[in-house]
């Protein structure tokens, strides 16, 4: 457990890497929005007032921990890290970064509303399909698809460390097939309204917070697993 | 006593075979060095032995333990490599604040100390180092984290003749004042046969030399003198290496525990590197493959 935290602190070593700088993309995306919104002025109906640059943090947070395991993976290996403390190490930092992120989202949230929208009226951190109805939901709608994003992320970088390129072609065409599979499989059963009645059934709760946590914890647990015969 | 103990390990990457029925032993408190060619499985060993790489068949032994995924053996390696990753988003200070963060005997004070003598910008970007200045950052990590056993890879790359000393002397008199098991693994033998105790040889997967250095000093000599009196004194030994020019022929034996004074015959020692390279050199012949001046195995004459 101790080297778990020594781990933690590792990855905490450079810590502008893993708070300041996803929070500064955040806060450059939102400047540049109320900017752009605030200079359209009434051009944008104040339903269209909506953003989805929220997106830009949970896209850094993905590459950050695919970087966590094609850079830090290989350089605390060197450094006489289990992999298994790499992995437990990884998940602590994740978890320790979706809470605080999620936090900074909520309080945003709630500057939003109180501001009127940043004094344009506009929606960045409460898109409407987002809004929860008491705080802790809300918390972990902002929370859970961080562990989401960086499950993926880190899981494709310990596929490329364990199986390299290959591994990653192969795990892009599976998907891709999956995929097509699936809509191939759908279009032809003619599933299409059940496939949107599925969705338009399920509440917002659960799309954002239930089945993304199922990601994180399939994929955290078979990169678990994948991560024990993975080079350096 | 052992710290590592290797027996019969052997290591295939699909068809190629990095190591075959690699056996060693390597003692405590020792300076070790791991010799042989590029691509001859020094690497290889040095992943196996701190758990990075896996073995395909054999026993493999460190502090008495199977290092794979296990805390209690790799808390006590440090393994610097040639090739050492650093995160890109790190800067010098914060890839030494990791080692100090992950090892126990961690010498702060002596890590800043060789900062000061490779002349390391501690608050540069790793990404923006030289490729000397980046060797510097492993050396300083292998040395100031003071481990009981210490893998150095081939550390030097791009670091200058003085930078290179100045590791040497470092090296030796932190050795002196903390005893802990070294293995340098290097191309540059001449430079450090005096540092190094114990020699490993490998080449193409097998071990070929495992002695102490001493014993190694004194267990080849090249002799030259007139072609008969030559000829008569190094039948029945093991000839490494023979050059004739004229009359007179210059061979290179081994074993031979004490010059005789033969009349008409020089003597003259062999250093670590000559010795080295001869006994490769040997190995490809017994492989089949002649050891001659364009047939690129002869490249590290």
């Amino acid at each position: 457990m101790n080297r778990v935290l020594d781990v933690a602190r590792v990855q905490a070593v450079n810590w502008r890497g893993i708070v300041a700088w996803p929070l500064g993309i955040l806060a450059f995306t939102l400047v540049i929005n109320v900017a752009i919104f605030g200079a359209i002025g009434d051009a944008a109906p104040p339903e269209g007032r909506v953003t989805g640059a929220l997106s830009s943090i949970y896209i850094v947070m993905f590459v950050a921990h695919l970087q966590t395991i094609t850079q830090v993976f290989p350089f605390a290996l060197g450094l006489s890290v289990t992999r298994r403390a790499f992995f437990a190490g990884t998940a602590l930092v994740v978890v320790a970064q979706a809470l605080f992120f999620g936090l900074v989202l909520l309080l945003l949230e709630w500057v939003e509303r109180t501001t009127g929208g940043w004094g344009v009226g506009v929606r960045y951190f409460g898109l409407p399909f987002l809004i929860q109805e008491n705080p802790l939901t809300q918390w972990l709608v902002y929370v859970v698809p961080f562990l989401a994003v960086s499950a993926i992320g880190v899981f494709m970088g310990v596929v490329f460390k364990r199986w390299g390129q290959a591994g990653m072609y192969v795990l892009t065409m599976t998907a891709g097939v999956l995929a097509a599979g699936f809509a191939i499989v759908v279009t032809w059963q003619r599933s299409w309204p059940s496939v949107g009645s599925f969705f338009t059934g399920q509440s917002t709760f659960a799309l954002l917070a239930g089945y993304p946590l199922v990601i994180a914890l399939v994929l955290g647990g078979v990169g678990w697993f994948t991560i024990r015969r993975a080079t350096p | 006593m052992n710290v590592v103990r290797m027996s019969g390990v052997t290591k295939r990457y699909g068809q190629v075979t990095a190591l075959d029925g690699v056996s060693m032993e390597l003692a405590e408190n020792r300076i070790h060095g791991l010799l042989g060619r590029n691509g001859a499985g020094k690497t290889t060993v040095m992943q196996i032995l701190t758990g990075q790489a896996f073995e395909t068949s054999g026993g493999v032994e460190v502090f008495g333990e199977h290092p794979y995924e296990n805390a209690g053996v790799l808390g006590r390696i440090c393994f610097i490599k040639e090739s050492q990753r650093y995160p890109d988003f790190f800067k010098v200070k914060h890839a030494l604040r990791a080692a100090e963060l992950l090892y126990p005997h961690w010498d702060a004070g002596f890590a800043a100390e060789l900062v000061a003598d490779f002349a390391l910008p501690a608050d540069r970007n790793i990404r923006k180092l030289s490729r000397g200045m980046l060797s510097a950052v492993g050396v300083i990590i292998g040395l100031a984290s003071r481990a009981p056993l210490t893998f150095f890879d081939e550390p030097y790359l791009g670091l200058d003749a003085v930078a290179r000393q100045l590791f040497y002397d470092r090296l030796l008199a932190d050795y002196a004042e903390h005893p802990r098991t070294v293995v340098l693994s290097t191309h540059l033998i001449d430079e450090v046969s005096d540092l190094i105790e114990h020699v490993v040889l490998i080449d193409k997967g097998r071990i070929l030399i495992d002695e102490d250095a001493e014993a190694l000093r004194t267990r080849a000599v090249t002799v030259t003198g007139p072609v008969a009196s030559v000829e008569s004194f190094v039948a029945g030994r093991t000839v490494l290496h023979r050059e004739q020019l004229g009359g007179f022929l210059r061979v290179t034996v081994s074993g031979v525990p004490d010059r005789p004074s033969v009349g008409g015959l020089e003597f003259e020692a062999v250093s670590l590197q000559q010795l080295v390279v001869r006994t490769t050199q040997m190995n490809g012949l017994h492989n089949g493959q002649p050891v001659a001046a364009g047939t690129g195995n002869g490249g590290n004459r």
